[in-house]
């Protein structure tokens, strides 16, 4: 009975991590995301993420590439708006 | 003799002689290798409209199919550079003295029923070069660079011997080694594994997000936006009854992103690859569909405390999908499906639902696709990844300090 508590918890703890990835998240935020709204320890979502990138190997490696180019571009993006934001708020400082 | 005898003055009309010739080919073909015969007969002519290609027909040929001929072409490209030599000598006559001379080697040539032969002199020089390479075609590959076709077999090769490399190590001339064929030139691999590697991680990308709005595109009939819908082709699923189309929208469209190429079921799935298209090998994180998905023995165990069948879970379902146009798809709550939307879509306000690049996705979605979880656990996978397997999940968790799951102690 233990054992198969234990799996559907464990199946539960992948579907969560899986609607996380739908949404690109990143492992932190996938165990974050987790904890907060379904009370997971961190280490279980940890411990099944890894199992299953064990089990999947080739879709988290293409997974992290392809979040590695999205986040370069989101990276860009966010410190342009950053440097707008800056010198507009430079700009509105001198007045 | 006589269907043939006007073409002897042919220079000048080939193509109308060559026509006319053919049919008196066809029709006297069985007189054809008498040697009156041949003397009326302008064999210059009879190559004189398949001289004009720059592809020969025997570059398109299989690999295994090139090596056939290129023994047989071998001893006619010889038999055809000799009567290339003598129509130096005779060229502007009459070609009527040179043919007796070129009997042997006519009737040689006709037997091997090939049609590299190009006699014409004016397109001596190019011709000959093209029937040498044709007997080096299996070989070095000396000046030209044969257009490969890429049969699903000789790609089947290809992505193994990728495969045994790893993708991202995949050096052309290893994969040659590896593939052993000869034909293949380094460049060939290199290009074709180019479009490989772009064509599976376009793939890759475009299904992780295709995972979570298949569910709108099955709204919208599976012609689909984008991504993997169009090219979907839900049926060949044998679908057990667990297994909802979330999974099934990725998984079929993953199937060739891992040997892509091999002949399969779905033919239109890759519209960049139409020659070879799909195969059926397993996708990375899923097995294939005629065994039954991974996790449904898991979801046998899970039955019990959830206290809901796998059966009882798909047969209200197929009756209230007609609202959602779903029916190609069995096993979709469509309350569940009309939630995500919801959570989904509303946050986002676009018709695909998920945005395109989100960093940092809204919380309220995240929130709504967690709480979907954990208030409809026996939903189907939305990725179907493959499942670890609980030992090791539980091995693990021990080695962290965790007893048991769920903790029963709150955290």
């Amino acid at each position: 009975m233990g054992d198969s508590s234990s799996a559907s918890y464990i199946r539960m703890v992948q579907h969560l991590i899986e609607k996380c990835i739908i949404f690109h998240m990143t492992q932190e935020e996938c165990i974050e995301a987790i904890s907060k709204h379904a009370n997971i320890e961190p280490v279980i979502t940890a411990t099944v993420w890894k199992e299953l990138e064990k089990e999947n190997k080739e879709f988290f490696e293409e997974y992290a590439r392809s979040r590695g180019d999205r986040m370069s571009e989101e990276e860009t993006k966010q410190k342009i708006l950053k440097i707008i934001s800056d010198s507009s708020a430079a700009t509105n400082s001198h007045n | 003799m006589l269907a043939v005898s006007p073409l002897t003055n042919s220079n000048v009309e080939k193509q109308g002689d060559m026509e006319s010739f053919q049919l008196g080919l066809d029709e006297f073909s069985d007189v054809f290798s008498g040697e009156n015969f041949l003397e009326g007969i302008d064999f210059e002519d009879l190559y004189v409209g398949i001289d004009d290609g720059d592809v020969l027909p025997d570059l398109e040929m299989d690999p295994e199919m090139l090596a056939e001929f290129s023994i047989s072409g071998g001893e006619e490209s010889s038999e055809v550079n000799k009567r290339r030599e003598e129509e130096d000598r005779h060229s502007g006559s009459g070609l009527v003295s040179s043919t007796s001379n070129r009997s042997e080697e006519i009737v040689s040539i006709k037997s091997d029923e090939s049609v590299a032969a190009n006699p014409s002199p004016m397109k001596d020089e190019k011709r000959r070069r093209k029937s040498s390479s044709t007997t080096q075609s299996k070989g070095s590959q000396g000046k030209r660079k044969l257009k490969v076709d890429w049969t699903p077999e000789l790609h089947r090769r290809f992505v193994q011997a990728v495969e045994q490399l790893g993708v991202d190590k995949a050096v052309p001339s290893r994969i040659l080694e590896l593939m052993g064929i000869d034909c293949l030139t380094r460049h060939n691999i290199a290009s074709h594994l180019q479009k490989y590697r772009s064509h599976r991680k376009h793939l890759l990308v475009r299904e992780a997000e295709a995972a979570s709005w298949s569910q709108r595109r099955q709204n919208h009939g599976g012609v689909g936006g984008g991504g993997g819908g169009s090219k979907r082709d839900i049926s060949p699923w044998p679908a057990p009854p667990t297994m909802g189309f979330p999974p099934q929208t990725p998984l079929q469209t993953f199937r060739p992103l891992h040997v892509w190429g091999h002949p399969s079921v779905n033919q239109s799935l890759l519209h960049m690859w139409p020659k070879h298209l799909v195969h059926s090998p397993p996708p990375p994180w899923a097995t294939p569909p005629p065994p039954p998905p991974p996790w449904q023995p898991l979801h046998h165990r899970v039955t019990a405390p959830n206290a809901l069948t796998p059966a009882s879970l798909c047969f209200p379902q197929p009756l209230a999908t007609t609202r959602l146009s779903t029916s190609a798809v069995r096993g979709i709550p469509p309350q569940a499906m009309y939630k995500v939307d919801q959570g989904i879509g509303v946050s986002n306000g676009q018709s695909d639902s998920l945005p395109p690049f989100d960093f940092h996705p809204s919380k309220e979605s995240v929130d709504a696709a967690i709480g979907d979880v954990l208030l409809r656990p026996w939903l189907p996978l939305p990725l179907g990844l493959k499942p670890p397997s609980v030992e090791s999940v539980m091995v693990e968790l021990q080695h962290q300090g965790i007893s048991k799951i769920p903790p029963t102690c709150s955290a």
